[in-house]
C-alpha cells in the first residue's frame, strides 16, 4: 500500500514549513530513522520551498499513516493545531493521485513551472542511493515522471510565460526570431527590469547598455553584466544602437518621446525596434507605437499576456488531470497485481519442482530415448504444466486489479498445498 | 501500362495535396508539430517530382523539349526546392501553410496539360533557351515566395502591435525571420531574373535579331523586373525594412499576378505555353 503524509503552500504557512523543512533537514540519517518504523518497506521524503512530503510503501497503511504523521509532527515541531490544520495524510489511489499531480506540477503554486519534476528527481535518486526504495516505489516514481512527461508534452501547461519578465522574453523572441547578438538598453535599474534582463541574457542577449540619471549609479548595473554605463544626455546615441530597451525610472514624465525614436529609427537603419516599458508612470510616449518597425509593450500589456496564459494553463490542466487519472489506473492495478506476485512464484515453484522429480524418477526407462527424445519428452510435460496453470494465474491478476485478492490467493495457496 | 513519369508524378501530387492540407490543419489546430510533418511530407514530394522531371527529360531528350506539364512543374518544384531550402535557414515550417497551396495550384493545373505539347517551338530549341526558362522560373519561384513571407509579416505584425499575440502570433515565425526571408529572397531571386532575361535577350538576338520584343509577357516580365530591382534598391541603399517592404512586396506581387492572368487570356504572346 501506499501512503503519503506532508504539507505545502496551500496548507500551511511559511513560517510552518520553514519549521519543518528545518527540522527534516537537520536529521542526518532522515530516512534510515523513517525507514525504521514499524511497517514502513519503502521510504522517499521530499523537501522543496513549498512542501514537505514523505511517500512510503507500507504494510498497515492506517497504522503508518499516523506513525508518518508523529514524525513530522515531532520534527517540525508543530503544535497539535498546527497539524491538523496543515498536515494531510493520502493513501492507496488519493496518495498515488498526489504525487502525480506534485510531479506534473498541477499542485505547484506556479502550475506548469518545470523545477518540481527535477526536485522529486532528486529526492528519489536520494532515496535510491540509500536502498530506501524497493520494488512498489521505484515503479511508482517512475510512473510519476513519465505522467509528468505526458503532461508537459500532451498538454500546453507550461507553453506560456506566466511571469512578466518571460512573457517579455517570449515577445522579444517573436519579434526578433534569435536574441543571439541583440543589444539590449535598460533604462532605470528597477528589480523588475534586472530580472527581465537577467532573462534576456539567458536566452542570447549579448551587449548591455544602462542609462541612468547618474552613471555612477548606472555603472553598479552596468559591472555586473558586463556592459556600458551612459547618463541619460546620451539617450539618443543609446536608442539607435539598442535592439531592446527595458525602462523603468520613477520618472514623472516621458524619458523617451516618440520623437526621439523616429529619429534613432533612421540611424539605426529602419532595424526592428522593441520597447519594453515597465515604469508606472509610464517612461515611453505611448506615441512610439505607432511608428512602423516599433513594438512597445507596457506592464499592463505584459499583464494581459500573463493573465491571458494563466486561464490557458488553467485549461490545459483538464487535459492533465485525464492524464494523471490514467496513470493512477494504471499504477494501482499493476500494484494490486503485485499483491499475488508471491503465490504465483510459489505456485510455479511448486509446478517445476514436481516436474524435476519426475523427470529424475522417469531418467530409468527414457534412458533407452534416442537423440532428443527425452528433450521432447520435457517440453511436452512443462507444456501442460504452463497451460494448467495459465488460467489460475491469470484469474488470480484479474481479481486482484478489481477486487481485494486476499480470498483467491488463500484458496490457492491450499488448493495447491503452497504453505505446505 | 502505367509509365514511371507518370506515378512519380501522382506520388508528388498525393504529397503534396497532403501537405497542403496538414499546413492548413495546423493553422487551424494552431499546432506546429502538424507543419513540421507536413514539411516532411512535402520534401517526399519535392523527391518525387525530382525524379518525375529527371524521366521526363531522359524521355523527352532534354529539358528544352518540355512539355506544357513539365514547364508548371518545374515551377512546383522551384517554389518547393527553395523553400525547403530555406527551411535550413529559418525556422519558417508555418510558411507552408502559404507556400503549399501555390505549389499544389501549380500541379494540379500541370495535371490536366498534355506532356506532348512541346513547351518550345522545335526551332527555338537550345540551351541559351533552356538557361532562360529556368533561371526566370526560379527568379519568379522566389518572388513567391517572398510575398507569401511578406504575407505572414503582416499578420504578425498586426498581432504584435495589437497586443494579441494569442495561439496564432506564437504560431507564426517571428517577424525578423520573415524579414530575413524577404531580404534572401530578393537578393537571389533578383539577380536569377536578371540573368534569366538576359539569357532570352540574347537568345532573342541570335534568332529574330533584335534583343527586345514588344511582346505583352516581356514587358510584363521586364515591369516584374523593374519594381523588384527598385524593392532590392531600396532595401540595400535607403534601408527598407520590415513592414513597409512586407506590404509592398505582397502587393506587387498581387498587381502581377493579375497582369500575368489578364495576359495569359487576352493577349496575343510568343510565350504562349501553356
Amino acid at each position: 500500500m501506499i501512503v503519503l503524509v506532508g504539507l505545502n503552500h496551500k496548507t500551511a504557512s511559511l513560517s510552518v514549513r520553514e519549521k519543518l523543512f528545518a527540522g527534516c533537514e537537520g536529521k542526518t540519517n532522515l530516512l534510515g530513522e523513517l525507514s525504521a518504523i514499524d511497517g514502513v518497506l519503502e521510504i522517499l521524503h521530499l523537501s522543496t520551498c513549498n512542501r514537505v512530503e514523505l511517500v512510503a510503501a507500507a504494510e498497515d497503511a492506517p497504522q503508518v499513516l499516523a506513525a508518518l504523521r508523529s514524525f513530522l509532527v515531532r520534527s517540525g515541531n508543530l503544535t497539535e493545531r498546527e497539524a491538523a490544520a496543515c498536515l494531510y495524510g493520502y493513501r492507496d489511489e488519493e496518495a498515488i493521485r498526489h504525487l502525480f499531480r506534485v510531479a506534473s506540477s498541477l499542485d505547484s503554486l506556479v502550475m506548469g513551472e518545470a523545477q518540481i519534476l527535477g526536485q522529486v528527481k532528486e529526492a528519489f535518486r536520494q532515496a535510491l542511493a540509500g536502498n530506501f526504495t524497493g520494488i512498489a516505489l521505484n515503479r511508482l516514481m517512475h510512473r510519476a515522471f513519465r505522467t509528468a512527461k505526458r503532461v508537459r508534452t500532451e498538454t500546453g501547461i507550461a507553453a506560456n510565460p506566466v511571469s512578466v519578465s518571460f512573457a517579455a522574453v517570449e515577445l522579444a523572441k517573436k519579434i526578433f526570431g534569435t536574441l543571439a547578438g541583440k543589444k539590449v538598453l535598460v533604462i532605470g535599474a528597477g528589480e523588475m527590469a534586472e530580472l527581465t534582463l537577467t532573462h534576456l541574457i539567458g536566452n542570447g542577449a549579448e551587449e548591455i547598455t544602462v542609462a541612468n540619471r547618474t552613471v555612477l549609479q548606472a555603472s553598479a548595473l552596468a559591472e555586473k553584466y558586463h556592459g556600458n554605463a551612459v547618463g541619460l544626455a546620451n539617450l539618443t546615441e543609446a536608442l539607435s544602437d539598442a535592439d531592446i530597451v527595458i525602462s523603468s525610472t520613477g520618472a514623472p514624465e516621458y524619458i523617451v518621446t516618440a520623437e526621439m525614436v523616429r529619429q534613432c529609427l533612421r540611424k539605426r537603419k529602419n532595424r526592428l525596434l522593441f520597447l519594453i516599458d515597465i515604469a508606472v508612470p509610464r517612461d515611453i510616449d505611448p506615441a512610439a507605437d505607432d511608428i512602423s518597425n516599433v513594438y512597445l509593450y507596457n506592464i499592463d500589456n505584459l499583464q494581459d499576456i500573463v493573465d491571458e496564459n494563466i486561464k490557458n494553463r488553467h485549461r490545459e490542466a483538464l487535459k492533465a488531470e485525464q492524464i494523471v487519472e490514467e496513470e493512477v489506473a494504471q499504477y494501482s492495478k499493476w500494484l494490486k497485481e503485485l499483491k499475488v506476485v508471491p503465490t504465483i512464484v510459489s505456485l510455479r515453484n511448486k509446478a517445476e519442482s514436481i516436474v524435476r522429480m519426475e523427470m529424475i524418477k522417469a531418467q530409468g526407462w527414457m534412458a533407452k530415448f534416442e537423440n532428443g527424445d527425452r528433450e521432447k519428452v520435457e517440453a511436452l510435460v512443462n507444456g501442460i504444466v504452463n497451460k494448467i496453470l495459465h488460467a489460475p494465474v491469470v484469474v488470480m491478476k484479474e481479481e486482484s486489479s478489481e477486487f481485494n485478492s486476499q480470498d483467491i490467493v488463500a484458496a490457492v495457496r491450499q488448493l495447491f498445498r503452497l504453505d505446505d | 501500362m502505367i509509365s514511371p513519369e507518370k506515378i512519380m508524378f501522382t506520388l508528388a501530387l498525393g504529397c503534396c495535396g497532403l501537405a497542403t492540407a496538414g499546413y492548413l490543419l495546423s493553422l487551424l489546430v494552431k499546432k506546429v508539430a502538424l507543419a513540421k510533418a507536413s514539411t516532411w511530407i512535402l520534401a517526399a514530394g519535392f523527391l518525387f517530382l525530382t525524379v518525375n522531371l529527371i524521366v521526363a527529360a531522359v524521355n523527352s531528350g532534354g529539358w528544352a523539349n518540355f512539355g506544357s506539364r513539365h514547364f508548371l512543374s518545374v515551377y512546383a518544384w522551384a517554389i518547393s526546392g527553395i523553400y525547403l531550402g530555406l527551411q535550413f535557414k529559418t525556422k519558417t515550417r508555418i510558411l507552408g501553410a502559404f507556400i503549399a497551396p501555390f505549389i499544389l495550384l501549380f500541379l494540379i493545373t500541370a495535371a490536366g496539360q498534355g506532356s506532348e505539347k512541346s513547351l518550345v517551338p522545335t526551332p527555338w530549341q537550345g540551351w541559351f533557351m533552356t538557361f532562360h526558362l529556368v533561371l526566370a522560373i526560379t527568379g519568379e519561384a522566389i518572388f513567391v515566395l517572398v510575398s507569401c513571407a511578406g504575407a505572414m509579416f503582416i499578420i504578425q505584425n498586426s498581432l504584435l502591435k495589437h497586443k494579441k499575440l494569442g495561439s496564432m502570433g506564437r504560431l507564426l515565425p517571428s517577424l525578423g525571420d520573415l524579414d530575413r526571408i524577404n531580404h534572401l529572397g530578393l537578393l537571389w531571386g533578383f539577380p536569377l531574373l536578371t540573368l534569366g532575361m538576359i539569357c532570352g535577350a540574347v537568345y532573342a538576338a541570335s534568332f529574330w535579331n533584335h534583343l527586345w520584343t514588344a511582346d505583352p509577357k516581356v514587358i510584363w516580365a521586364f515591369a516584374v523586373w523593374v519594381i523588384y530591382g527598385f524593392l532590392l534598391h531600396q532595401r540595400l541603399a535607403i534601408n527598407w525594412k520590415g513592414l513597409r517592404m512586407a506590404v509592398l512586396s505582397c502587393a506587387v506581387f498581387v498587381l502581377f499576378l493579375l497582369s500575368a492572368l489578364l495576359i495569359r487570356f487576352c493577349f496575343s504572346t510568343v510565350h504562349r505555353f501553356i
